[in-house]
This record gives structure tokens, C-alpha cells and sequence, in this order.
């Protein structure tokens, strides 16, 4: 009795390694392709495989939600700008060395 | 593509000197300030942007004559900046070049997939104004090995198509999405891994 219960745990914790074993292998399906999700760039029937993943995969939601949230930080990264002596001082700069040549 | 900016038309072969000057002035003045942003963002501090776009435009000075028109004088200004930069020796240590690996960023575990970036409920402009946040920012594109990093910069800052950041650099558009995806990758990977809002309360650190 003991020995067919313990069978079937096994059988039963076989069976879940393998879904998740299956889970896994599709998020790794997903993040290749999360950047051209991201970019709507995949035809309408793949966007909506991947969503109906995102919404059952907590894992892959948030990972999504950070590399959007990457690309979106790229986005918006501020740049000092130049100022009129420096614009000035490196027009001066250029020519002369493309005078000297 | 043909240009659009018509005034910015090289000279013909047989203006003088002084109409050299002009028509590179207009050059100069309307493109600095792009090229000086691309600069920064590749170099990531002023004297080594300044020293870029020097180089950027000396080089479209000497080419100007045999620039065609065929592409927009900024794509063709990014053109010789990019080279410019890939010459460029680097005057302090940084990312040395190799390749990023879709494998090395692939989560092992729970805890990793569900790295976050502590900006929940603000926008990027508002999140960006902790230093904390943007030096993590600034160091982990700066870590980038620099033919992804022109990838990035290209696409995600300047905001250029695949198929522009394609005729830059000079690789297919399959390529640079590629690229694209492991840089981004891993500017995710550093910005969570700085445990930015991990060792402190939830948004201790954007206050």
C-alpha cells in the first residue's frame, strides 16, 4: 500500500516536472521574442499566443513589464546640451584642421 | 532614399573655398547638436562626445564633395560618427568586445525572472529623476560591449528604424534586431541587478 502510494507520488511529481519542465521551455520560446513583441513587430496570431501566455505566466509578465520598462527608460535618458561657446569653439577646431591638410 | 533636406546639399565640385565654408556651416549648425547627443550617449561624458563630433565633422568636411545625396544627410552624418567611434581608442577602461549570448540572460530561477526595476507608477521622465536610477542607467549601457551599445543608442535613443540602424552600421535589419534584443537584455539584467529597490523598502529610493 505504502509502496503503490509512493509510486504514485512519483508518477504524480514525474508528471508535474514535466509540465513544468514544458511552462519553462515555452517562456523561453517568449523571451526570444519579447523585444519584437514589445516593438509590434509579430504577425496578430503569434502577439495574441504570447498574451494568452503572459496572462497565465506571472514569471514572463513581469519580466516583460522590465524590459519594457528598460527600453522606455532608454527612451526618455536625458543628454546635457552644448553650449554656444562650445558649439563655437569646435566649429573653429574643425575647419582649422581641415585647413591645415 | 533620396535627401530631403535639399539645402544640405554638398557644394559642386567647382565652388570656392568660401562657399565650402558656408554650406558646411549650415551643415554644422543644423546637425551639432544631433550628433553631439549620439556622441554622448556612445561615450557616455562630454570630452570624449566633443572630441567625436570633431572627428564626425572634419571627416564630412573632407567627404563632403563625394557625398552623393542619395540618404539623408543625419543618416549619413551617423554613418561617420559610428566609424568614427568604432576608431576611437578608449580612454579608459571599459566593456571589451564580445558577443552576448541569448543564453546568458535566459532567468534560472523564479526569483530572477522576477527582477524589477523600481519604477512602478511613474512615469520614465519622473523615474529618471533619481540619480540613483540614472547612473544605473548610464552604467549599464556603458558596459555594453560598444557594437551593441551603437545598437541600442541608435534604436532605443535616437530613435531610428531597424532598417536606418541597418544602413549605418552596415548589417540587415535581422541582425540588428538581434543585437537589439541581447542589448536590451542585458541593460535589464544590470539596471535589476543593481538591487535598486530590492535592499531598501519598495520606492525608498525615488523619494
Amino acid at each position: 500500500m505504502a509502496k503503490r502510494q509512493t509510486s504514485g507520488q512519483q508518477a504524480r511529481s514525474s508528471a508535474s516536472r514535466h509540465q513544468h519542465n514544458h511552462r519553462k521551455s515555452r517562456c523561453l520560446g517568449i523571451l526570444r521574442q519579447l523585444s519584437a513583441y514589445i516593438d509590434d513587430e509579430l504577425a496578430g496570431d503569434i502577439c495574441q499566443e504570447i498574451r494568452r501566455h503572459l496572462g497565465a505566466c506571472p514569471n514572463c509578465e513581469v519580466f516583460v513589464t522590465s524590459l519594457r520598462q528598460t527600453v522606455s527608460l532608454c527612451r526618455h535618458s536625458p543628454v546635457p546640451s552644448l553650449s554656444t561657446v562650445d558649439r563655437a569653439v569646435m566649429r573653429q577646431k574643425v575647419l582649422k584642421a581641415a585647413q591645415i591638410r | 532614399m533620396r535627401a530631403t533636406d535639399t539645402n544640405c546639399r554638398p557644394p559642386a565640385s567647382s565652388t570656392t573655398p568660401s562657399q565650402t565654408v558656408k554650406a558646411f556651416d549650415k551643415l554644422y549648425r543644423d546637425h551639432v547638436d544631433l550628433i553631439y547627443r549620439f556622441a554622448h550617449r556612445l561615450c557616455g561624458e562630454p570630452e570624449a562626445a566633443k572630441d567625436l563630433v570633431q572627428d564626425t565633422f572634419l571627416n564630412a568636411y573632407r567627404g563632403f564633395e563625394r557625398f552623393r545625396g542619395d540618404a539623408q544627410i543625419s543618416t549619413w552624418l551617423y554613418t561617420i560618427a559610428s566609424r568614427a567611434c568604432l576608431r576611437m581608442r578608449r580612454r579608459r577602461k571599459g566593456a571589451p568586445d564580445r558577443e552576448l549570448s541569448l543564453e546568458e540572460f535566459i532567468p534560472t530561477s523564479d526569483g530572477e525572472f522576477r527582477l524589477q526595476i523600481p519604477i512602478d507608477g511613474l512615469s520614465p521622465e519622473e523615474a529618471l529623476q533619481n540619480k540613483e536610477l540614472r547612473r544605473a542607467l548610464d552604467a549599464a549601457i556603458d558596459q555594453l560591449p560598444k557594437k551593441y551599445k551603437m545598437v541600442l543608442v541608435l534604436r532605443d535613443m535616437e530613435g531610428l528604424s531597424a532598417k536606418e540602424v541597418g544602413t549605418i552600421i552596415g548589417l540587415n535589419e535581422r541582425a540588428v534586431k538581434s543585437r537589439l534584443h541581447r542589448a536590451r537584455l542585458f541593460v535589464r539584467r544590470q539596471l535589476s541587478a543593481q538591487g535598486l529597490g530590492q535592499a531598501e523598502p519598495e520606492h525608498a529610493l525615488l523619494r
